[in-house]
């Protein structure tokens, strides 16, 4: 047990590393290139208007309205540390991104209208995630059950045609499969909507609010697994083989167990952590396809807030979107450790 | 596991990095000093001796199989055809050529390729572009000359060109201005007047010989001319009186040039097909005078092999420049991605103590970044420039390679090769170039092969996001002007789909090779085939 707790306080150890390592690159980034500084200017200016605009009903005097202005926006300035050169502000600007208090976006907005930087990118957040989590537990089913499937059949024709179709799946771009399923299933044969989330207009009642939005993820989901599938088929199917070449494995054949639970006990126990390992290493990847994926089906998560902040020039939206994507990042891959962990009997009891 | 953000693919033959500490793999670079400092016999194993050099080796088994071929013929295809490109394009073609609106005014916009009229029953009209150098007749009259410009036009098409358009390339004259004015010669045997074009006369501070045009070429697009379409309703009225006509001729005008009211008298314009020419006269008053060669540009409605884009450009020209970037872009990350990881893992390995553990932590973090999120947000702050993307992509991807290279160190280190060597006195720097890194030479070959594709599906994702480089067209952007400006709901596949085939195909023949050197790098997969 103690071992255990070891390894996963290594593993936590690198991801919060990772996470620093990260922020870190961002901050200094964007004070070596002037950005930060614009962005608390753009933060002291609209604090100062606001100012203005209430105390021009309280001082009449213009003379000692500007003078009252001019000296509250030298404390913000001080505040927030504008007079100071960008590496002393390090440590307050990893704090201002580790919380999302990066201001107000430019025109980008929550559909509440709200302009904060942190409100948008949190109501985009559940959608990503439910995006890529329904893709990523379907192809990991469907991996598994054609990967251990072909296992058995190595060196047919299927497995030979499943290899060239993961080598296939690994050269298409994703955002290209895309726009293609776009083409053929909204275009072509107007099956499925090309884009969105509802329907324009939204239909009434919950229920055909649900199914509306789950007509409107067919095709991302389908690109997302698409993608993803060959690759995992693959990945199954060589961890498969290789545990059913084992010794036990043989030995549990030859004590005449039903071939069912040799495959789920003797071989897939035995294949789970490197098949674990995969989906850590594509965990990446799938990230980075759900970001190209919104964008071309309009999904309205944070890949689709990428692209928009992207087009409206929105730093600060880019740089909350960034965090959030490593925070994902790290705590997914710290749940497939915890999961690897579980898996593997000899981390467990090693 | 789509996309740029893939992280870097495990090394062939992953799970279980075991490497016989002496055995020479194929394909290792010959090394003269390896077979001077340690006897051959203990290097090679038996089966070997028979192999003529480790090079050929290589090929032939390269070649052996199926994806072996495919991968070596796509890869030649592509490398040809980039040869060519660099060969006959102009080394600023994006900014010169590519970006720059006034090249592609005379081409159709969203036109589809000429071949595919052959496919949908419409007889469509193929592009014709004709440059005359010289007048077609020149007559002398009392005031001066009469030069007359005549581009003939066949049109037999069951729909209207998309524009007629002239354009003077330069004009010198030595006293007065020459009169110079456009008309098309119609089957029908009427003369429609299309345009006469101004040429201002000289300045008070200029001498002769005056020029003109020869800056800013002179393009007037005749079927918008309000002369022409004055023309037309003039021809109309003489020769199809009585006939229906649409209330707004000028609105569709080269349908009204092309064609003729239909016969029922139902305002209809229906085409008429037959021989027509585009005839320029000028007037100069000096026989010195010159007129520089004149375009006359019938716009069609295909255009090409693969058609145009929404700005007229010629999507073949673009896809071709795409060949040699995307293997630049491939190579050179690839290589230096390599490079780095290659030499840090052996540094790693070798060194081993603080050195090796720095590397290995950096390594671990830099393996656990998101990579697009990154990516995007540093080229988005830096700027989008192709040689940034590209370092990006390189200070992302070596760790994979440097902590895959530094187990197999870790046994080669222990092997009697480098006892050997170190015991005959060779210095570390030594060692670890000339008897390490030979025999992980095979491993990052492959490895280098497989980061190819990455990266240029991690350019292409950024350009679709729309940070591709603006002065270095590539397919990615290609398709980013596509999907922006909605090609894909308008339905023009032409546009869409070639720039992400050739992706594919590209990305498709590194992975190729790459599957196909697993037997050479892996020599116990080479005894099953």
């Amino acid at each position: 047990m103690a071992a255990t707790i070891r390894q996963l306080a290594v593993r936590a150890l690198t991801l919060v590393g990772v996470l620093l390592a990260v922020l870190v690159l961002l901050v200094v980034t964007l004070g070596a290139t002037g950005v930060s500084d614009n962005i608390l200017r753009a933060q002291v200016g609209e604090e100062v208007r606001t100012l203005r605009q209430s105390l021009a009903q309280t001082i009449r005097d213009p003379a000692e309205l500007e003078r009252t202005v001019a000296g509250r926006q030298r404390e913000l300035e001080a505040f927030y540390g504008l007079e100071r050169p960008w590496y002393a502000r390090l440590p307050s600007a990893v704090g201002r991104v580790l919380t999302l208090d990066l201001g107000e976006a430019r025109s980008l907005r929550t559909t509440d209208g709200s302009r904060r930087v942190s409100d948008i990118v949190l109501q985009r957040l559940p959608y990503t995630v439910a995006l890529i989590t329904t893709s990523t537990i379907l192809t990991t089913i469907v991996g598994l059950t054609i990967g251990v499937r072909m296992a058995t059949r190595v060196g047919s024709r299927l497995d030979r045609a499943v290899a060239v179709f993961a080598a296939v799946s690994n050269a298409i771009p994703t955002w290209w499969l895309g726009i293609l399923l776009i083409y053929l299933f909204a275009f072509r044969f107007d099956l499925l909507p090309s884009g969105g989330l509802y329907s324009t207009p939204p239909p009434e009642g919950q229920w055909a609010r649900l199914l509306d939005v789950a007509r409107h993820a067919i095709l991302p989901i389908t690109t997302l697994v698409v993608v993803g599938v060959g690759p995992s088929i693959y990945g199954v199917r060589t961890m498969t083989v290789t545990a059913a070449q084992e010794d036990h494995v043989q030995l549990a054949r030859a004590k005449g167990l039903p071939e069912r639970q040799i495959t789920g006990r003797h071989i897939l126990r035995v294949a789970a952590p490197p098949i674990v390992t995969g989906l850590i290493l594509g965990l990446g990847g799938s990230l980075g396809g759900a970001i190209l994926t919104e964008t071309i089906f309009n999904w309205p998560g944070m890949g689709r807030l990428f692209y928009d902040a992207i087009s409206s020039l929105d730093e600060g939206v880019i740089i909350a979107l960034t965090f959030v994507y490593t925070l994902i990042y790290v705590l997914s891959r710290f749940l497939l450790e915890i999961l690897y962990v579980l898996l593997d009997p000899r981390v467990r009891f090693g | 596991m789509a996309d740029p953000p893939r992280p870097p693919p495990p090394p062939i033959a992953a799970p279980e990095p075991a490497v016989q500490p002496a055995t020479p793999l194929v394909g290792a670079a010959p090394d003269p000093d390896r077979a001077a400092s340690a006897p051959r016999a203990m290097v090679l194993p038996p089966e070997e001796e028979a192999a003529p050099s480790p090079l050929r080796n290589a090929v032939r088994l390269l070649l052996a199989s199926g994806a072996g071929k495919a991968g070596v013929g796509l890869f030649l295809a592509l490398v040809l055809l980039s040869l060519w490109v660099l060969a006959t394009y102009p080394l600023d073609f994006g900014r010169a050529r590519w970006s720059n609106p006034a090249v592609w005014a005379d081409n159709p916009q969203n036109a589809p390729p000429a071949w595919s009229a052959r496919l949908g029953g419409g007889r469509e009209v193929a592009h014709l572009a004709r440059t005359l150098d010289a007048p077609t007749e020149v007559r002398d009259i009392p005031a001066g000359q009469v030069r007359t410009f005549r581009v003939g036009l066949a049109f037999d098409a069951d729909r209207p060109p998309s524009a007629l358009s002239l354009t003077l390339t330069g004009v010198t004259f030595h006293d007065r201005p020459p009169a110079i004015l456009a008309s098309l010669v119609r089957p029908d045997g009427a003369v429609v007047r299309l345009a006469s074009v101004p040429i201002r006369g000289a300045r008070p501070d200029e001498t002769a010989p005056y020029r003109r045009f020869y800056d800013t070429n002179e393009r007037l697009l005749l079927s918008a001319d309000p002369t022409a379409a004055q023309g037309l309703a003039q021809v109309y009225g003489q020769t199809y009186p009585g006939l229906a006509l649409p209330p707004d001729l000028s609105g569709n005008l080269a349908a009204g040039l092309f064609g003729r009211p239909a016969a029922d008298g139902s305002g209809r314009i229906e085409p008429l097909p037959g021989d027509y020419a585009l005839q320029l006269q000028a007037v100069v008053a000096d026989p010195r005078d010159e007129i520089a060669p004149v375009r006359v540009v019938l716009s069609g409605t295909v255009f090409g092999l693969l058609g145009t884009d929404g700005l007229g450009r010629d999507i073949w020209e673009g896809l071709l420049y795409g060949v040699p970037t995307a293997l630049l872009i491939a190579t050179s990350t690839a290589l230096v991605s390599t490079v780095i990881g290659a030499g840090l893992g052996i540094l790693s390995g070798y060194a081993g103590g603080a050195t090796d553990a720095i590397i290995q932590r950096a390594a671990d973090i830099v393996t656990n970044v998101p990579l697009l999120p990154l990516l995007l947000f540093l080229v988005f702050i830096l700027g989008p420039q192709l040689w940034l993307i590209m370092l990006v992509l390189v200070a992302f991807s070596w760790p994979g390679l440097a902590i895959f290279v530094r187990s197999m160190v870790l046994q080669i280190r222990s092997g009697p090769l480098v006892d050997a060597a170190r015991a005959l006195g060779a210095s570390r720097r030594r060692i670890m170039l000339r008897h390490v890194f030979p025999q992980t030479a095979p491993f990052v070959v492959a490895q280098m092969i497989f980061y190819a594709p990455a990266a240029i599906l991690a350019e292409a994702g950024l350009s679709v996001l729309g940070l591709g480089d603006p002065s270095v067209p590539t397919w990615g952007q290609m398709l980013e002007a596509g999907f922006r400006t909605g090609a894909l709901y308008a339905g023009y596949w032409w546009w869409i789909l070639p720039p992400g085939l050739m992706i594919v195909l590209t990305a498709l023949a590194f992975m190729l090779l790459a599957l196909a050197m697993e037997p050479i790098v892996d020599p116990r997969l080479r005894e099953r085939s």
